[in-house]
C-alpha cells in the first residue's frame, strides 16, 4: 500500500458505486443463485463505498486502511485456488507471426 | 478445446465438439472460393462465409467479452490477428469452433492434414509451424450471439495457452482445466441457454452445466471413457472453476463483462494502491 500524498483508492469511488448496486440487483441475486446456489453478500461493497468516500472528503487514514484490508482480500480470496499448470515467463515462441508487411518477402 | 455446439441443437454428445489435434488451420480452396450459398432470403447476399466473416468482425469489435481478452492476450504477448488466428470454414458434425494449439513441429508430425493449396493463410508464414488459428465452424454458426459465444470460448483456451504451459496433448488436466474454464466464463452455462438446451434447473445448476459440457468436450478430443473423463474434471473442478482470469469474476451478461474490463484497465492503479 503506497503512503503518503500519492495513495488514492484503488478504484475510483464511482466503480465501488456501481458494484453495490450491481450486487444488489435481482438480476445478481439470480444469477449468484444460479451460480453458488446461495444469496449474494453485498455488505463489503456498501463499507468500500463509504470507506472510499470518506477518504475523498477527509482524507481518513481509517478509510483508507478498511479499503486496502478489503481488496487485499479480495485478491487473496481470488488467488486461493491452486493452480493446474505452471505459469508462462514468457508467451509461447512459435505465437508470434510475421507483419502483414512481411508477407511479401 | 471445444466450440460450443448451438443451443437449439440436441443430440449425441460424440461428435459435438471439434478434434483439435485433426483440424488443419488452413481453409481448402475449394470450399472457401465459393463458399456455399443457401436459401432464403438474408442468405441470397452473402455466402455463408461472408456472414461467418461478417459476424466475426463484429464480434471483435463489440463485444466485450472478447475485447476484454483480446486485450489481456496482447498484455501477455500473445497479440490476436483477425486475419492470421481466425478461419471461417465448414466443419462436419454438429461443432461450432475449435483451437488448434500445435506445438513448433509442423502439423503434420501431428497427424494433420497439411494442404499447401490455401495460399491466402500460408502466405506470410515462413512456414506451417507458424499456424496457429481458432476455426469458426460457418455452417453451424447462425447468429451474431452465437458467434459471440463461440469466440469468447476459443480465445478462453487461447488465453490459456498463452499464460501457462498447458499439455493440451498428454496431459488430461489440463484439458479439462481449460474446458471448465471456457464453459464457465464464455456464457455456455447461462440461464437462458441452458433453458434452451431443456436442461432446468436453478439453484447452482451452472456448477452441473460447467461439469457436464466440459466432460463431453473432452470426451469429442480424446478416445477416452466418459467415467475417466469426469474424474478428471472432477479433480480440476474446484481450482479452475475458481480460476476467472482474465475477467476477475464470472460475466454473466455483458454488464459483467463490461466491468471486468474496466477493473483490467484500471490493473495498474489498483495493484498499485493496495
Amino acid at each position: 500500500m503506497a503512503d503518503g500524498s500519492g495513495w488514492q483508492p484503488p478504484r475510483p469511488c464511482e466503480a465501488y458505486r456501481a458494484e453495490w448496486k450491481l450486487c444488489r440487483s435481482a438480476r445478481h441475486f439470480l444469477h449468484h443463485y444460479y451460480v453458488h446456489g446461495e444469496r449474494p453478500a453485498c455488505e463489503q461493497w456498501q463499507r468500500d463505498l463509504a470507506s472510499c468516500r470518506d477518504w475523498e472528503e477527509r482524507r481518513n487514514a481509517e478509510a483508507q486502511q478498511s479499503l486496502c484490508e478489503s481488496e487485499r482480500a479480495r485478491v487473496r480470496a481470488a488467488r486461493k485456488h491452486i493452480l493446474v499448470w505452471a505459469p508462462r515467463q514468457s508467451p509461447p515462441p512459435d505465437w508470434h507471426l510475421p507483419l502483414p508487411q512481411e508477407k511479401d518477402e | 478445446m471445444a466450440g460450443a455446439p448451438d443451443e437449439r441443437r440436441r443430440g449425441p454428445a460424440a461428435g459435438e465438439q471439434l478434434q483439435q489435434q485433426h483440424v488443419s488451420c488452413q481453409v481448402f480452396p475449394e470450399r472457401l472460393a465459393q463458399g456455399n450459398p443457401q436459401q432464403g432470403f438474408f442468405s441470397s447476399f452473402f455466402t455463408s462465409n461472408q456472414k461467418c466473416q461478417l459476424r466475426l468482425l463484429k464480434t471483435l469489435e463489440t463485444n466485450p467479452y472478447v475485447k476484454l481478452l483480446l486485450d489481456a492476450m496482447k498484455h501477455s504477448g500473445c497479440a490476436v490477428n483477425k486475419d492470421r488466428h481466425f478461419s471461417c470454414e465448414d466443419c462436419n458434425g454438429n461443432v461450432s469452433g475449435g483451437f488448434d494449439a500445435s506445438t513448433s513441429q509442423p502439423p503434420k508430425v501431428l497427424g494433420l492434414q497439411v494442404r499447401a493449396t490455401a495460399p491466402h493463410l500460408l502466405k506470410g508464414l515462413k512456414d506451417t509451424s507458424d499456424l496457429k488459428c481458432i476455426v469458426l465452424c460457418q455452417n453451424n454458426i447462425h447468429n451474431q450471439a452465437h458467434m459471440n459465444r463461440v469466440v469468447t470460448h476459443e480465445l478462453i483456451h487461447a488465453f490459456d495457452h498463452c499464460r501457462a504451459h498447458v499439455d493440451w496433448f498428454t496431459n488430461i488436466r489440463h484439458l479439462a482445466c481449460s474446458e471448465v474454464r471456457a464453459a464457465n466464463l464464455s456464457g455456455d452455462c447461462s440461464l437462458v441457454n441452458e433453458i434452451f438446451r431443456l436442461h432446468f434447473g436453478l439453484k447452482q445448476h451452472h456448477q452441473t452445466c460447467v461439469r457436464d459440457r466440459a466432460t463431453l468436450s473432452i470426451l469429442a478430443v480424446r478416445n477416452i471413457s466418459k467415467e475417466v473423463a469426469k474424474k478428471a474434471v472432477d479433480e480440476v473442478f474446484e481450482s479452475c472453476f475458481n480460476d476467472h482470469e482474465p475477467f476477475g469474476r464470472i460475466p454473466h451478461n455483458k454488464t459483467y463483462a463490461r466491468y471486468a474490463h474496466r477493473d483490467f484497465e484500471n490493473r495498474d492503479r489498483y495493484y498499485s494502491n493496495i
